[in-house]
């Protein structure tokens, strides 16, 4: 019988919770809108992979009632911070539509960032709006020196979020997969990964992309950091609410464990 | 003026009226630096029972309309983890935030156990009995049946002297039935309401959207039916009562103390926003101030019913 015992944490600032105005709304592809919020507390700590959680507070009960995480796609030393959002459902669509001017309820920055190994190659495998975190993770990463290749994949050409602001906000272009082959190359994107030499591989999407990986990652001998996605309630481990399964058959949190895990500490069952 | 919101209850001061509702606040920590707990009138920690508990398979929340369905499953660290890692931070960390420890066992035994396990520690104020989880198989049975929560309530007062404080299920017919049971066999307070169960289906999987299939329904959208079921626990029986169950305002607060709780419980709330509960606490503040009332205690159970109607 599994259970559930907290890893020893290390610590961790405390998140800030304010309430921030919209400053620009843009949409980018079918359904998915780029958005930045004026948030200098968080702009000033988000770690690469790290999250917010974004609501309307105590006043609103339509959808979304309970606030959603969002991966920190991109932070400006203004002090704003970007997010990569797809109208999934009612509420998704809400955020995903919001305005310059209105406010939103931010809390964050939270969770586990990635981690880049010294001196290796990065590769970075993006599904769907798992693109966000790379986005901000790939410019830092070239600035700093580290040779990045961004994979990109999506179902369909009209999905492909801007390639033109990809390219300005992490300084090179991604490699473009789409499963249509109706832009970029064609077919999954989990193809184009090769893996030689010292690389970090890294990688964000839907929970079958990343199961994909993981059993490459296991079969090839190569440590894969994944960025999970499951319903979460808190952001910040209080309601236990967005586990996923350890390799050792316990919970974890998402929130505080991940959302970034090493694929090996996790186990890939077929859902 | 500044309103009186203290109030003297289970042989304590609480500073404050608004408690985090147990599931909600983790073990206080989570919130450390985030909320100040400790103007708070206090919090109820996640569940604790015997051994440590895994929990329930995702997707364990989701939302509702005005509200979550979750059923996370009673996942905790167990009694010696809690006393030994969980209790302490507490303990050295809140000094006026008054602490009770939620409680659930599968047997009699199993929450004497953990009630006599923790007795003698020091860094809490008493219990919550948790006898209404929907999330577990069995988790309510002490909660809707008679006989067995007259037991459970009698032995775990003779293994304490601390408060005993009673979470009810709402999921019974008649809730002043299971109030009168917990005050004749000496519980110290009731705390109302647990969840409803319910259940979310995802159309295009044909699937429930909880891994446990169904869960328990909170937050807002349930605050008229926790005020009722207050108003009917406290009027069937002289113990005081925490009234819980889609509080997010100083407003929702008050109609609970207006069915006759002295306290209250601000759990989902906190999900939206994590100064929910001082949020509650300061709204209540104002409106008595607004309203020229002294003390908050001037207004609990002073519910004005009609004189025709049936209650």
């Amino acid at each position: 019988m599994p259970v559930a015992i907290e890893p020893k944490a290390t610590e961790i600032l405390s998140p800030i919770r304010h309430r921030a105005e919209v400053i620009s709304s843009r949409r980018v592809a079918t359904d998915t809108w780029w958005l930045e919020i004026d948030s200098p507390e968080i702009a000033g700590r988000a770690e690469w992979g790290q999250f917010v959680m974004i609501g309307f507070g105590l006043e609103h009960l339509a959808p979304p009632f309970l606030p959603r995480p969002f991966s920190v796609a991109w932070r400006a030393e203004d002090g704003r911070i970007g997010l990569l959002v797809r109208a999934f459902g009612v509420g998704s669509r809400r955020l995903a539509e919001l305005r310059a001017g209105e406010h939103v309820l931010l809390l964050g920055p939270l969770g586990r960032p990635f981690r880049l190994e010294p001196g290796s190659r990065v590769v970075c495998v993006a599904g769907g709006v798992g693109l966000a975190p790379f986005l901000f993770l790939a410019g830092d990463a070239r600035r700093q020196g580290f040779d990045v290749d961004l994979l990109y994949g999506e179902l369909t050409a009209d999905k492909v979020f801007d390639t033109r602001l990809i390219e300005e906000l992490t300084g090179g272009p991604p490699i473009v997969w789409t499963e249509d082959g109706s832009l970029g190359r064609r077919g999954r994107v989990t193809e184009g990964l090769r893996v030689e030499g010292p690389v970090t591989v890294l990688a964000c999407g839907p929970t079958p992309m990343l199961r994909a990986l993981a059993g490459r990652a296991a079969r090839e001998g190569f440590d894969l950091q994944v960025s999970v996605e499951e319903h979460m309630g808190c952001g910040v481990g209080t309601c236990q609410g967005c586990v996923v399964q350890g390799a050792d058959g316990r919970w974890r949190k998402a929130c505080t464990e991940g959302p970034v895990f090493y694929a090996s500490e996790l186990t890939w069952s077929p859902s | 003026m500044v309103p009186e919101l203290r109030q003297s209850l289970f042989g304590v001061e609480f500073q404050a009226p608004v408690l985090l509702a147990s599931g909600t606040c983790g073990y206080g920590r989570e919130y450390a630096g985030l909320i100040p707990l400790d103007e708070l009138g206090g919090l109820v920690t996640k569940a604790v029972s015997v051994e440590p508990r895994s929990g329930n398979p995702p997707h364990r929340v989701a939302e509702t309309p005005g509200g979550m369905i979750n059923a996370i499953g009673l996942e905790n660290v167990g009694l010696d983890a809690f006393a030994s890692e969980k209790l302490p931070w507490l303990r050295e960390n809140l000094a006026r935030a008054h602490v009770f420890v939620n409680v659930v066992g599968r047997t009699v035994e199993e929450y004497a156990a953990v009630v006599s396990g923790l007795d003698g520690e020091e860094g809490f104020l008493g219990y919550e009995i948790n006898v209404s989880c929907p999330n577990v198989k069995g988790g309510t049975m002490f909660g809707t049946d008679e006989a067995a929560l007259a037991e459970l309530v009698g032995r775990l007062r003779s293994e304490t002297e601390r408060p005993v404080i009673v979470k009810l299920t709402p999921n019974v017919p008649d809730i002043g039935i299971y109030a009168r049971i917990c005050e004749e066999n000496g519980a110290d307070g009731l705390s109302t309401i647990n969840t409803f169960p319910g259940m979310l289906i995802d159309i295009h999987l044909r699937k429930p959207v909880i891994g446990n299939v169904s869960g328990g329904i909170s937050g807002p959208a349930i605050l008229p039916m926790g005020v009722y079921l207050t108003w009917r626990a406290a009027t069937a029986c002289s113990l005081p009562v925490i009234g819980i169950g889609g509080i997010r305002s100083g407003e929702d607060a008050l109609q609970y103390i207006l069915a006759g709780a002295h306290l209250v419980q601000v759990g989902t709330a906190s999900f939206v926003d994590p100064a929910a509960a001082a949020t509650v606490q300061e709204g209540i503040s104002s409106y008595l101030a607004g309203a020229g009332i002294g003390s908050l205690s001037e207004l609990v159970g002073g519910l004005r019913l009609p004189e025709h109607g049936q209650h």
